[in-house]
């Protein structure tokens, strides 16, 4: 409103400014869609075209069996199971972790809470690269279920990693700071326990705080590479991102396959990108703001 | 604000409940903190871990490739950082406004920072290559002399830095975004009237009010910088001549292709101070964080 007053009364050099702004965005805007527009041009292009001289910006003649060729290349099924079951375990289990630790941290007064909570923080910020090999060597030894090579290359020893992530704690304990306490003295009133209050007051209120991190969480799972690197080899744990790699390890590169399977593997990420947008973004910021 | 006495079944209850994430903390976290910093005093190599003493950082002060895997990080992380920073800011300052197209073009910024490094390491690859590659296609057409690319020595890491960049450019921008739309906009009438120009206000009064925004950007691209290594592994594996390989992927070449665990965790340890060097930084600063 105060703006659009504004507007009518526009200085020159504003003018002049406004005209740089847009050259910059313009460019910007170039530079962002021109990777992903050149991704869908090359997946449906021949190898002929590909390698041809001059450059073109859209296929002549879109060929849409590099996709079936593609996915035909390697067992897709199967990575896509792979990756879809690591994500939704991950999803699942460190959800619910994370959330009912975020309640603690947020709503319990106990000894240690402070000490313990910084700890926590602490521990957020210690970069899994750097637990890398501990970790693997960990999983390597802990044989108890047989094999000589304990839990790596198994779906456990793939997913338990995922779930210890601590971000969602913030996020959760975040969220729940603002409910008001009032809630939990009701709850005890009518003499549910603390277990109780979470499950049956908070966990039901806390579809926005959810939403966020799922999406965040499936990104991050779905997307993830040097994990399964490390810990699994074969094709039979193989995950969607890993697959990837391997159309590069082949003597040619087939780049219109390579790039139909870069944007099939990335399909559930846009999907969840475009219609989960607002909680994707808030998830970003509330890790941002105050964390 | 704390109560003189903590119930018991208060104290129990929220150790029951903490259980299981602290389950996981302590051994996918804490635990293998401990162990890196144990390894990376031994000669760990997956069967046998004997107690060398510093032996491995003294090798790492003497090891050409990881010195060179310092520096290119270094390089890698303050020409992603500034950049990220400047063109961070840009783009938020446009796109902090009202009009048609804007939620289209945010989320155009925004897009590269939800697909995976994998996708994007395979986009710029196609686009970098020297035979069939989408660039070279350009410059040979308006007459140019084609580049080498990811296989030119000097050339290399400044193209792995332009993927880090365009794949980050939309979180920033994000940030940077959101730090806008908390600025009183009472300030920026006072400054009209006071007639500051647009690029005046944006100087004056847009740039020092998002101070603690700002650092946290710096902070987390720096250190997201310090982890790279996916980039690295699938375009590069470091080469040429090793004018591509980073940090972390000198631990993954020395710890899970050659086995030296424990040299590869003194690399380890060397990123984690680093890391955490930056962070505290970053924690200082944000006073509202507990």
């Amino acid at each position: 409103m105060y703006n659009d007053r504004k507007q009518s009364a526009i200085r020159p050099d504003d003018r002049a400014f406004r005209w740089v702004q847009r050259v910059f965005m313009l460019l910007m805007a170039l530079l962002m869609a021109g990777p992903l527009v050149m991704m869908i041009t090359v997946s449906l292009q021949t190898m002929p075209e590909i390698y041809a001289a001059e450059f073109t910006l859209l296929p002549k003649d879109p060929q849409w069996g590099n996709y079936t060729a593609a996915m035909n290349n390697g067992n897709w099924p199967l990575y896509f199971k792979n990756s879809a079951i690591v994500s939704a375990i991950t999803l699942v289990a460190s959800l619910f972790i994370n959330a009912m630790a975020g309640y603690v941290f947020a709503r319990i007064q106990f000894r240690f809470r402070q000490a313990l909570f910084m700890v926590v923080l602490i521990g957020m910020m210690i970069p899994p690269q750097v637990t890398l090999i501990p970790v693997f060597t960990m999983l390597r030894s802990f044989t108890l279920f047989g094999g000589r090579t304990g839990l790596v290359n198994t779906y456990w020893g793939l997913v338990l990693p995922y779930i210890a992530g601590s971000f969602g704690v913030f996020l959760c304990r975040q969220y729940y700071l603002t409910f008001p306490v009032e809630l939990d003295d009701a709850a005890r009133m009518d003499g549910c326990s603390r277990f109780q209050a979470f499950r049956h007051i908070y966990l039901p209120l806390s579809g926005p705080v959810f939403a966020s991190l799922a999406v965040l969480k499936f990104a991050g799972t779905w997307n993830e590479y040097t994990w399964p690197l490390v810990v699994t080899s074969g094709e039979r744990l193989k995950t969607v991102q890993l697959a990837l790699t391997a159309f590069r390890n082949e003597g040619e590169i087939f780049w219109n396959q390579l790039m139909a399977a870069t944007l099939v593997v990335e399909i559930p990420i846009y999907i969840v990108f475009l219609f989960a947008q607002k909680h994707f973004v808030k998830g970003l910021l509330m890790g941002s703001v105050k964390a | 604000m704390q109560p003189a006495r903590y119930r018991a079944q208060d104290t129990r209850a929220a150790w029951l409940m903490l259980s299981p994430f602290l389950v996981f903390f302590v051994l996918f976290i804490a635990y293998p903190m401990v162990m890196s910093l144990y390894y990376s005093f031994t000669d760990y190599n997956l069967n046998t871990a004997n107690f060398v003493g510093v032996r491995n950082y003294v090798r790492l002060t003497r090891d050409p490739v990881f010195g060179m895997a310092f520096q290119n990080t270094c390089v890698y992380a303050l020409i992603s950082v500034s950049m990220l920073f400047v063109l961070g800011f840009l783009t938020a300052a446009v796109l902090n406004r009202s009009f048609r197209g804007v939620a289209g073009l945010r989320m155009l910024m925004l897009y590269p920072y939800a697909t995976s490094m994998t996708a994007v390491s395979m986009i710029f690859l196609m686009l970098f290559d020297v035979n069939s590659g989408v660039l070279n296609k350009i410059l040979r057409g308006i007459g140019a002399q084609p580049s080498n690319w990811l296989f030119d020595p000097g050339l290399a890491l400044y193209c792995l830095i332009f993927v880090n960049v365009w794949k980050n450019i939309g979180y920033c921008m994000l940030i940077y975004l959101s730090g806008m739309q908390t600025i009183d906009p009472a300030l920026y009438e006072a400054a009209t009237v006071d007639g500051a120009g647009e690029g005046a206000r944006l100087i004056h009064i847009t740039l020092p009010m998002l101070r603690p925004v700002a650092l946290f950007v710096l902070i987390t691209t720096m250190v997201d910088a310090f982890k790279t290594f996916e980039q690295v592994q699938i375009m590069t594996r470091g080469d040429p001549l090793y004018t591509t390989t980073t940090i972390v992927h000198q631990i993954y070449q020395q710890g899970f292709s050659d086995f030296r665990m424990g040299y590869a965790s003194a690399m380890a340890v060397v990123l984690l101070v680093v890391v955490m060097a930056f962070s505290a930084v970053g924690l200082r600063s944000n006073p509202s964080h507990v």
